[in-house]
């Protein structure tokens, strides 16, 4: 056996812990558990998680790095790597070191199976220890975070509430479930005495549990609650699904319906219909669903109808990896829906821009009357991670609308109001049913003001400049690129959506913060032409554009929107989310990892 | 001040565009005879429209109006619906719309019993397109895409309708104009899906089916015809000999959809705009 050169220490103020079992066994509620606790701890949190498109078997796995500051992703290195079952060992042979710990599911481990293996191993009986207390074999995940929290003398108290709120709707698991809890903390805190067990070192609690801690699907859905989104209608698919779950849990306490709609063509046309008779509305669906969508994206562009659609993008094309994430739908994005028409592309980053962009998303459909699209991907809508709490109280008021959308009489004349009049901004004051003296017709056929069908060329060229006009308004209210790093940089890394969340972490390590700088894009269209460029302006730095295709969309737009011309790509196109290990190891001078493309 | 619907204050500045003797002129005359009837006041009356020759009705018309996608417009008059249940709901399309491109959102429509009334101009062809067959042509049609004729059956729409929950499902005539309206008006004052197929002869690219074929086809169901039977209404919509004419299924208890919707027991969507939200209750399980 290899002796291990197991690192101790005291306190820890950071942790990378992941968990890894079939499908199944309770990864996903074990990794939530375990990333609340820490969350309560204080800390900032990321939890990231892997799983294989079927419900049962596969290996699925849930990954939490906690610490005391910015804890802005996953990272590949494991502290603490508990695997449900041994054969799984290999599967994370590239995550573990001889620093890490990893705690086996088992009554024994046969270390001549694994010789090159540096990391420590303990097996213990997670199971069992369930079992012992009464609970079924599912409560091993339970037994697990109990093990965990003596490992890293965790607050068992938080922990234990924790455990109890995730089963509030059972009295009688919660109970079972805090008595495995406990069993399995006491075993390890014993294996501990014993020298059986390392001490990992106490997870440090800052105090100050003031964050949130979500998904992307959830911070999109509170975002859009805030804004006064009344309508949701959607399809299944992974992986925007979790807007649908929380938004359908919502309507117990907010005035907003939930349609489950029979395919995504319904699910864009009802939010189109709830939309045009003037309630906030919004649809989403991943790629594949988008596709389906795109007639009536385009549709909303002609008719002026508000509407907002979360792209929640995976691994492509056709159903290509449903559960892993991409970038490669950005082009789709911007040219989806035929003919030439307005829209609004977002694309958050951080939690936080989840939920401003989505709350923004749904004024600004409103007041310009056009569709926006939130483009995220599965690596964030499906992570969670901690974002500070925001005001509670949000004020709404209606947007470009006749009579501020009240209902019933109104100050119109009879006869004289046009849905789709000429205005200088391009923004006509939009009527909606249930108002007297405002008879419109909104049409999916080119129209005059009024809305009647026309094929004339003076009113066609007249409609088509008027829903243009909107863009100079509309550029002032969009989320200007984002810069943060060194102001004099040797290289920038460029990119759009979730990959901030890596370049950030990246730049948590001074060295390369020094001579490194990242920007990040909140919205790729209409481009920020002007403030990219204004950016880069006095910079001599190396540009490499980051994004989870195979292709460089992200570089060939920016060629197409501005003056820049040299930039290098580096790409990761296999449903993977970066890695900042990875990149730090290429700005470093090593060869970038096999799984990206360096594109120079 | 609400106005109530007239056939003035409907009168639209755009002239029909259909060909002479086409059944849709007499089909928008019932349907604004029927709304004048009922006395709705303007503002409470949603119109939707399909794309094709029926579709183009949206600019025959003035009101509130929705002018949609080829297929989709029953999925937006749901969304409609829920948004403002207090508005009456009427969809107007043809065969090739709601039968075809959105065969999947009538059947959905359907099974909710959205409370909807629709209105197929049914006449057999795609004729906007110049004349191809439709889901309700007859097997062995000629046409310019079936020029060796046509080799499915005719879709069996009010049978599916029956089937699937429609709540409110007739017949009528272009040719009985009549009848046609208090069709139509029972379609409108039922509270759930009602599914109206009106034949219209097109005498343009339906040489088969014309007045004469129809007067020879259509039949009244009888006066002791008992609509409240789902059995009885799929055993008349299985008879091939003749179209017949009238309320073929009205259920006694189906209920609308937005009836059993949270947040919809008495104001509309709509009128609960949150203008002051308070986010507590949602971030509960993110604290």
């Amino acid at each position: 056996m290899l002796e291990s050169s197991y690192k101790r220490m005291q306190e820890r103020s950071a942790i990378n812990w992941k968990i890894s079992a079939k499908a199944g066994e309770g990864v996903m509620s074990c990794a939530k558990l375990f990333a609340k606790a820490c969350k309560r701890q204080g800390l900032s949190v990321f939890n990231y998680y892997e799983y294989p498109s079927l419900i049962k078997g596969g290996l699925q796995s849930g990954q939490v790095h906690a610490a005391l500051h910015k804890a802005h992703c996953q990272r590949r290195h494991l502290d603490l790597l508990i695997v449900f079952h041994e054969k799984f060992i290999k599967d994370h042979l590239q995550e573990i070191d001889h620093n890490s710990l990893i705690l086996v599911n088992a009554n024994a481990y046969d270390p001549s199976k694994y010789p090159e293996l540096q990391a420590r191993v303990i097996a213990v009986n997670l199971t069992k220890i369930a079992r012992d207390q009464g609970a079924n074999p599912l409560a091993t995940n339970v037994a697990a975070l109990g093990f965990c929290a003596a490992l890293l003398e965790m607050d068992l108290q938080i922990m234990g509430r924790v455990v109890i709120e995730e089963f509030a709707k059972n009295k009688e698991a919660a109970k079972l479930n805090l008595l495995v809890l406990k069993a399995a903390f006491d075993a390890a805190s014993k294996l501990i005495a014993e020298g059986q067990a390392p001490f990992l070192g106490k997870l440090l609690n800052s105090g100050l549990d003031e964050q949130l801690l979500l998904s992307g699907n959830e911070a999109i859905g509170l975002g859009a609650l805030a804004a006064g989104i009344q309508f949701y209608s959607a399809y299944p698919m992974t992986p925007a699904t979790g807007v649908l779950h929380f938004l359908a849990e919502q309507q117990k306490h907010y005035p907003i319906v939930v349609k489950h709609a029979e395919d995504e063509i319904a699910a864009i046309n009802h939010a189109l219909g709830a939309a045009f008779a003037g309630v906030r509305a919004m649809t989403g669906s991943s790629g594949g669903g988008f596709a389906l969508m795109v007639e009536s994206l385009s549709f909303a562009g002609v008719a002026e109808i508000p509407l907002v659609v979360l792209e929640g993008v995976r691994q492509g094309p056709a159903t290509g990896l449903p559960t892993w994430t991409s970038q490669g739908d950005l082009n789709f994005v911007l040219g989806a829906g035929h003919g030439d028409f307005l829209r609004v592309i977002l694309t958050p980053g951080d939690m936080s821009e989840h939920f401003t962009l989505a709350k923004l998303a749904v004024e600004l459909a409103e007041k310009y009357q056009l569709p926006v699209i939130i483009m995220s991907d599965k690596f964030m809508l499906e992570s969670q991670q901690s974002m500070p709490r925001f005001d509670m109280t949000n004020q709404n008021k209606r947007l470009s609308m006749v009579n501020d959308g009240q209902l019933g009489d109104n100050d119109l004349v009879e006869g004289e109001y046009l849905r789709y009049k000429v205005t200088e901004d391009g923004i006509s004051p939009r009527a909606i049913p249930g108002q007297s003296k405002a008879w419109q017709l909104t049409n999916s056929y080119e129209h005059d003001q009024y809305g009647f069908a026309t094929e004339e060329a003076f009113e066609t060229k007249r409609a088509v400049d008027k829903r243009a006009a909107k863009l100079n308004s509309l550029i002032q209210e969009l989320p200007k690129p984002i810069y943060e790093g060194s102001v004099a940089p040797k290289r920038i890394l460029l990119s759009f959506g979730s990959t901030i969340n890596i370049t950030r972490d990246l730049l948590l390590d001074e060295e390369l913060a020094a001579e490194t700088a990242l920007i990040h894009l909140p919205c790729v269209y209409p481009f920020p032409s002007v403030e990219l460029e204004n950016l880069l302006a006095d910079k001599q730095a190396e540009i490499f554009v980051l994004e989870g295709d195979s292709t460089g969309q992200l570089a060939a737009l920016i060629k197409r929107e501005t003056n820049l011309s040299k930039l290098k790509s580096i790409l990761r196109y296999d449903g993977r989310p970066f890695y900042s290990e990875d990149l730090s190891e290429f700005l470093r001078g090593k060869k970038l990892h096999e799984q990206y493309r360096l594109v120079e | 001040m609400s106005q109530a619907l007239t056939l003035q204050n409907m009168l639209s500045p755009v002239q029909p565009t259909w060909c002479p003797g086409c059944g849709n002129f007499s089909i928008l005359t019932a349907l604004k005879q029927a709304l004048i009837e009922l006395d709705l006041p303007m503002e409470e009356v949603t119109l939707v429209f399909g794309i094709g020759c029926s579709g183009n009705t949206a600019d025959f018309i003035k009101g509130h109006a929705l002018h949609a996608l080829h297929g989709r417009g029953l999925a937006n008059a749901v969304g409609i619906k829920l948004a403002n249940h207090r508005q009456k709901v009427i969809m107007i399309g043809g065969d090739g719309d709601i039968y075809g491109e959105g065969l999947n959102h009538l059947v959905a429509a359907c099974r909710g019993n959205h409370d909807i009334t629709t209105l197929v101009f049914n006449n057999h062809r795609y004729s906007l397109t110049t004349g191809q067959t439709s889901p309700t042509s007859n097997k062995g049609t000629l046409s310019k895409s079936t020029p060796q004729g046509l080799i499915e059956d005719p879709i069996g729409a009010l049978s599916i309708a029956v089937s699937n929950g429609a709540g409110f499902v007739a017949r009528a005539y272009a040719g009985k104009l009549k009848q046609m309206v208090e069709i139509v008006k029972a379609g409108i004052t039922y509270e759930g899906f009602s599914l109206i197929d009106v034949q219209q002869p097109c005498p343009t690219f339906n040489k088969e089916q014309d007045y004469a074929w129809y007067q020879q086809n259509v039949v009244d169901l009888p006066a002791d015809y008992d609509a409240s039977s789902q059995g009885q209404a799929l055993m008349e919509l299985l008879k091939v000999d003749r179209l017949s004419l009238g309320v073929i299924y009205q259920s006694p208890t189906r209920q609308a959809y937005h009836t059993e919707v949270m947040h919809l027991a008495s104001q509309s969507l709509i009128e609960q705009f949150p203008t002051q939200i308070d986010l507590s209750e949602a971030v509960t399980e993110f604290i």
